[in-house]
């Protein structure tokens, strides 16, 4: 099968899993960081009480 | 299969997020308003007209045009998918197996109670969690004393628990340990105007909340990535 194609794609040579898990870390990330820890006032202001409540650095 | 993972914890990040709102406003939002009063003057001694008109604003008025609740409710929707694709993320990345049924929910709780530790309780050890009105030492120190400190916990306890060798059994506890040892932003003045009985009310509430938060997401996704099909084609 795959051993003998000349191109892999990404998803053959490290798997399905870890590449949903490669997506699903850079995709968290960025949510978590707008929700969280961006410096931004109007995001701030959105997500105050998220971020207080969840401990994250505020003000 | 990508789109299915990456879904399944989509599912699981958005119920345990519209669940935190609700847990929210029974426990550390009270707090947070309470805090708030001290802050801007309205509660404890008076101060004059312009001081407290100078104190900042925040959250009294929707920026997204919801109000106040609203963007809560869509904040808490957004962290709930970034740390369900997060959690996720290192569950397949490190190939947990979640095996059909209660072990795969099992496993998914231990995922959980693993996130509270390194993303509230390690942090909160040095850096408690703060209500509005508390003495701040500079907002970007924090910020990146946090991050680290949850990096460092992470990466330390999969050292310590699931990696066999002891040298890295020790490793692991150094790496946890070594952001307190250096220390985090602490403010000058540790003087405030709010009750000390809020503050801690409010660090007991908030670890407490996001617990209830960290086990339920981490439930829902050990249930939900184990649903999905090993051959599935989408």
């Amino acid at each position: 099968m795959s051993a003998n194609t000349q191109t892999l794609s990404l998803t053959d040579r490290i798997g399905a899993r870890t590449v949903a898990g490669l997506m699903a870390l850079v995709v968290g990330s960025i949510l978590v960081f707008g929700v969280g820890l961006a410096n931004s006032q109007t995001l701030h202001d959105a997500a105050h009480d998220t971020r207080h409540s969840y401990g994250f650095p505020c003000h | 299969m990508i789109v299915r993972l990456l879904l399944a914890a989509l599912a699981a990040g958005l119920i345990a997020g519209m669940a935190m709102t609700p847990a929210q406003y029974v426990k550390t939002i009270p707090l947070i308003m309470q805090a708030e009063a001290y802050e801007n003057g309205e509660a404890g001694h008076a101060h004059d007209a312009a001081e407290a008109g100078a104190a900042h604003e925040h959250a009294e008025d929707s920026m997204l045009g919801f109000g106040r609740f609203w963007d809560t409710v869509l904040a808490n929707l957004v962290a709930g998918a970034g740390f369900a694709l997060m959690l996720a993320a290192v569950a397949l990345i490190m190939g947990v197996e979640l095996p059909a049924g209660r072990e795969a929910i099992m496993r998914g709780l231990l995922l959980g109670a693993g996130a509270w530790f390194c993303v509230q309780l390690a942090p909160s050890l040095s850096l408690p969690p703060a209500v509005p009105g508390f003495p701040y030492a500079d907002l970007g120190d924090r910020q990146s004393w946090w991050m680290i400190t949850v990096a460092a916990s992470a990466v330390g306890l999969w050292c310590l628990v699931m990696r066999p060798e002891w040298v890295l059994k020790v490793l692991g506890l150094v790496i946890i340990v070594a952001p307190h040892l250096w220390g985090s932003p602490v403010p000058e003045d540790l003087a405030s105007e709010v009750p000390a009985y809020i503050a801690s009310a409010y660090a007991a509430a908030s670890l407490a909340t996001t617990l209830f938060f960290w086990l339920l997401l981490g439930g829902l996704l050990g249930y939900f990535l184990s649903r999905v099909p090993e051959e599935a084609a989408a």
